[in-house]
């Protein structure tokens, strides 16, 4: 178990800036979950971080030691490619043993791990097989292993789960929470997948053009997200983000006009200009009698998923907006609801996006 | 930080170092054979072609004179391009031309592409060697097997092809033609490469058989076409094995096969004017040179890339 | 390459039949020569010319015979210069070649992409240029009538056309390897010999099948560098036997024409999906 230690990492590809100086300290045993849209530079972190890309800036610790000139090898750390990256000429055992035989580990304790590893992930029958001739599933394993088999500080996944079909990926994502579990080590994870994410992490670390938007508990960041950018990215269907206009003020107790209603706020302390109101689908309600009345929807297109039911529509001033009922809703296109919320679970971003502090009044 | 930034930049600069050394390491049989063998044999066959060079003296300057010979009083170098040109300009594009047709016909679809295709690529393997050669002067001797079919079909008594000066080079041009399997086989693959949706949304715009070949076949094949056609010139130009073995290395008769590479071994190995020969040799590089040249500058106006 | 062919147009019958003809009828064309030495080269003299026929009515081996012994060396002993030359520029291309493309595929090094367009360039420039100062350079040594100068420009990759082909197949290894193997510590020796070269074997094979029938071919260096007919090669051989027997033979040139040949023959049979694809991949003739 180890921490590890990123003080204003940056990376550049000639004049171009990818990572832009990212701040994060991660504990030991920790499982930390990089989220982010493709392309926002996750891969490029995670490679810097094992050491298969010079940083440009910057400084990594690895157990309090300075790592950004020491070779892959030697920094302990063991990484799961997103293709898994077999070598397809070795059988299964030689591909986990190759690590091993390239820091010249006497041949009896090599096997004990090759075969340890397999065990651990019921790989022992496939031993002699060629990448070749495994199913997806199988490779990922493969591929696992060969990091397991060196024991390794730090585990480091490029979106390992990618390259599986639906069933198999939730499958295997349970089983790489449980190995974390098992053997405790570091695990740093990349991922687009929000659910991935919120399934596996102690903490996720959100990430958007080369820089850290927020990082914290996957409850931390559905909750309280720290901005526009993190509260549309974790949650489906995504948040509801209504313009709002500041209609009165009296010391803190703040009125909002939403398409017409108005909603009474404590504790804004930003420039009103821009504002807008931030409501995740599932905290709607439609015709109850608890919550704020956010006033009337009409319903232009509904999902029944069965156990929920989506309703698409729009509020009065045309703002589309969309909204999660618990259930088997009987809501027809063209109907008109009458919407409420619980303000405490609704958030108010300014016109930079920043989430403001905001309560019920 | 700043305290012990500096032992790290020392491993730094060795891991750097490590790099180039593997890179230069993996390379230097290349390099070494780039200096010892290209680069300095190139230098020096430059100033050679300055200078007055047999094998029993040293090289004594000269200036341009070889080159002013070469352009104003050689009549075998003027043989040698008059063989060449010829050579170059209806082998090449007959080639083309037979191994572009071949190459459709082939892509039509046809049972036994791959026997065809290896049966073609055949000449083109073994087309440099000199059975071949000895079997090319025996097909069109003047008792040959073209004269024995040519009376067995139209009862037509041929002359000797080979030792008549006037249709001499004509049996090495057959010979280049012979061995355009090599070429065809590019072509069968830039065919492959042209999606089949393309002739699909044709037809369903009506166009018929030719016009698709004209406008889509044709027109996508340009970069492919154009790259046999420079690679086969610049061969073309190099060729000597066949002419040399036909004609005895004499290049006869009268010159008539006298292909430039052939002129240029006899300056140097049999006359051993090895200034003289190397400015030949510079020469031909000036033609190749600009022939290239001028096939890429033409490229811009019949050349189709798409992007 | 796939090997369904599809019918671009959808041709009727008729043109199809057309097609296959003349297909069938260049390719009769093309091989009668080939089969015609062949055969010829099973009868006796006074049959070869007397007759168009592909079957030989008396089949004799004695045009082999007379013409292996032809010359005042035998051509068995030809055969094994031949044979140890082209094996050599097979070793000596295989190595200096591979090297290089790994070099340029795959280290990262000061000036790499500056002797990557000296690489390309030297594929253009004509052997011609400098070929005087090589003999000259290669007569200094001593090595002027010994394999020396056939054999050594080969481990200096000499051939960029293998470098090239090489670089294409290299380029399509994935990057991925490389980089699991850079974690599992491997230097770029390990990687080069444990990753690259197990996952190249189709390319090196094509490259050594090519290597050893161009130096087997290989007419104008034997030329120009060996002297002594101890030291000649097939194909030197086979030419100092058309000056010798000066068309009395045609029987034992043909037989010995045919000998030279075989072995090209039977690597192209053997090898010759490898060697198609080899030429389509890089669009490289020969
Ligand atoms: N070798 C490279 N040269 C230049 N740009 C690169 C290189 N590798 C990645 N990039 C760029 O860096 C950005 C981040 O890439 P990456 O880390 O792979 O994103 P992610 O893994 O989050 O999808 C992308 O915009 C990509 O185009
Ligand atoms: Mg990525």
């Amino acid at each position: 178990m180890t921490s590890l230690a990123l003080t204003g990492i940056k990376k550049s590809y000639g004049a171009i800036d990818i990572i832009h100086g990212v701040d994060l300290a991660i504990e030991p045993g920790e499982f930390v979950v990089f989220v982010g849209p493709s392309g926002c530079g996750k891969s490029t972190l995670l490679r810097m971080i094992a050491g298969l890309e010079p940083i440009t800036g910057g400084e990594l610790r690895i157990a309090g030691a300075r790592m950004n000139e020491v070779s892959a090898a030697e920094r302990g750390i063991a990484m799961v490619f997103q293709s898994y990256a077999l070598y397809p000429h070795m059988s299964v055992y030689k591909n986990m043993s190759f690590g091993l035989e390239t820091a010249r580990m006497p041949k009896a304790e090599i096997d004990l791990r090759v075969r340890k590893a397999a065990e651990i992930l019921q790989i022992t029958k496939l031993l002699d097989r060629k990448p070749k001739q495994l199913s997806g599933g199988q490779r990922q394993r493969v591929a696992i292993g060969r990091a397991i088999v060196r024991d390794p500080q730090v585990f480091l996944f490029d979106e390992p789960l990618s390259n599986l079909d639906a069933e198999l990926r939730v499958q295997t994502r349970v089983e790489i929470a449980k190995l974390h579990a098992d053997i405790g080590a570091t695990m740093i994870y990349v991922t687009h997948d929000q659910v991935e994410a919120m399934t596996l992490a102690d903490r996720i670390v959100v990430l958007n053009g080369g820089r850290i938007e927020q990082a914290g508990t996957p409850l931390e960041i559905y909750n309280t997200p720290a901005n526009r950018f993190v509260a549309g990215f974790i949650g489906s269907p995504k948040m509801n983000f209504l313009n709002v206009s500041v209609d009165g003020r009296a010391g803190e107790a703040v009125t909002l006009d939403l398409a017409g209603t108005k909603l009474a706020v404590r504790g804004i302390d930003a420039r009103p200009e821009g504002l807008c109101l931030g409501v995740r689908p599932e905290h709607l309600d439609v015709g109850s009698d608890r919550g704020t009345p956010l006033g009337a929807m009409i319903a232009t297109h509904v999902e029944q998923l069965g156990g929920q039911t989506i309703v698409y529509g729009s509020l009065k001033d045309r703002q589309p907006i969309v909204a999660t009922l618990n259930g088997q809703k009987s809501v027809r296109a063209g109907e008109e609801l009458r919407l409420t919320a619980d303000l405490a679970q609704c958030h108010v971003f300014d016109a930079g996006g920043r989430r403001v502090a905001v309560q019920s009044a | 930080m700043l305290v012990d930034d500096v032992p790290h930049r020392r491993v730094h600069r060795w891991t750097h170092l490590r790099q180039h050394l593997a890179g230069y390491g993996f390379l230097s049989p290349w390099l070494l054979g780039f200096f010892v063998l290209t680069l300095g044999p190139a230098a020096s066959s430059l100033y050679l072609s300055l200078t007055d060079y047999g094998l029993m003296s040293a090289p004594r300057w000269v200036g341009a004179d070889n080159y002013m010979q070469i352009a104003t009083s050689d009549p075998r170098f003027r043989a040698a391009m008059n063989v060449t040109f010829t050579y170059v300009l209806l082998s090449v594009p007959l080639k083309l031309v037979f191994a572009l047709a071949v190459a459709i016909l082939l892509n039509r679809g046809l049972r036994g592409l791959n026997w065809f295709r290896a049966i073609f690529y055949l000449p083109s393997l073994i087309g440099g060697s000199v059975a071949i050669a000895v079997l090319w002067r025996q097909v069109f001797a003047g008792d040959g097997i073209l004269n024995q079919v040519l009376m067995a079909l139209f009862s037509y008594e041929g002359p000797s092809w080979i030792a008549n000066p006037s249709t001499s080079i004509y049996t090495l041009i057959a010979l280049a033609v012979w061995q355009f399997g090599s070429s065809m086989i590019i072509f069968l693959a830039g065919l492959r490469q042209i999606p089949q949706d393309m002739y699909e949304a044709a037809s369903i715009d009506g166009a018929g058989r030719s016009r698709q070949f004209f406008k889509i076949t044709l027109p996508l094949l340009t970069p492919v076409i154009f790259f046999n056609a420079v690679i086969l010139t610049i061969d073309a130009f190099k060729a000597f094995t066949p002419a040399f073995v036909i004609s005895d290395g004499t290049g006869g008769p009268i010159d008539s096969t006298l292909f430039y590479t052939l002129y240029l071994y006899q300056e140097a190995f049999t006359n051993f004017r090895f200034g003289y020969a190397s400015a030949l040799a510079w020469v031909l590089v000036a033609i190749i040179a600009a022939f290239t040249a001028l096939s890429f500058l033409s490229a811009k106006y019949w050349v189709h890339y798409d992007d | 390459m796939t090997e369904t062919t599809v019918d671009a147009t959808g041709s009727s019958p008729l043109l199809r039949a057309f097609a296959y003809a003349a297909v069938l009828a260049v390719s009769f064309v093309m091989l009668y020569p080939l089969l015609w030495m062949v055969s010829s080269s099973f009868k006796p003299e006074n049959e070869i010319f007397s007759t168009t026929s592909l079957i030989p009515e008396t089949f004799t081996t004695d045009a082999y015979r007379r013409g292996w012994n032809g010359l005042s060396v035998s051509f068995g002993w030809m055969f094994l210069n031949s044979t140890v030359i082209a094996l050599l520029a097979v070793v000596g291309n295989l190595v200096s070649c591979s090297m290089a493309a790994y070099a340029f595929t795959r280290l990262q090094f000061k000036g790499r992409s500056f002797w990557f367009a000296l690489m390309l360039g030297t594929m253009m420039l004509p052997q011609h240029a400098v070929l005087i100062p090589q003999y000259l350079m290669f007569l200094n040594f001593g090595w002027v009538n010994t394999i020396l100068p056939l054999v050594v420009p080969k481990f200096l990759a000499i051939d960029a056309f293998f470098i090239f082909l090489m670089i294409q197949f290299f380029r399509g290894i994935p990057r991925d390897l490389d980089e699991a193997a850079v974690m599992d510590g491997a230097g770029p020796l390990r990687i080069f010999f444990k990753i690259i070269l197990p996952l190249s074997t189709p390319v090196l094979a094509t490259a050594a099948v090519f290597s050893f029938i161009w130096t087997w071919d290989d007419f104008f260096a034997p030329l120009i560098y060996l002297n002594d007919i101890e030291k000649y090669t097939a194909q030197l051989g086979l030419r100092t036997f058309v000056d010798a027997t000066a068309q009395s033979d045609w029987g034992a040139l043909l037989a010995m024409s045919t000998l030279t040949i075989l072995p090209i023959f039977i690597l192209f049979v053997v090898f010759q999906r490898l060697l198609i694809e080899g030429i389509a991949t890089t669009g490289m003739k020969r």
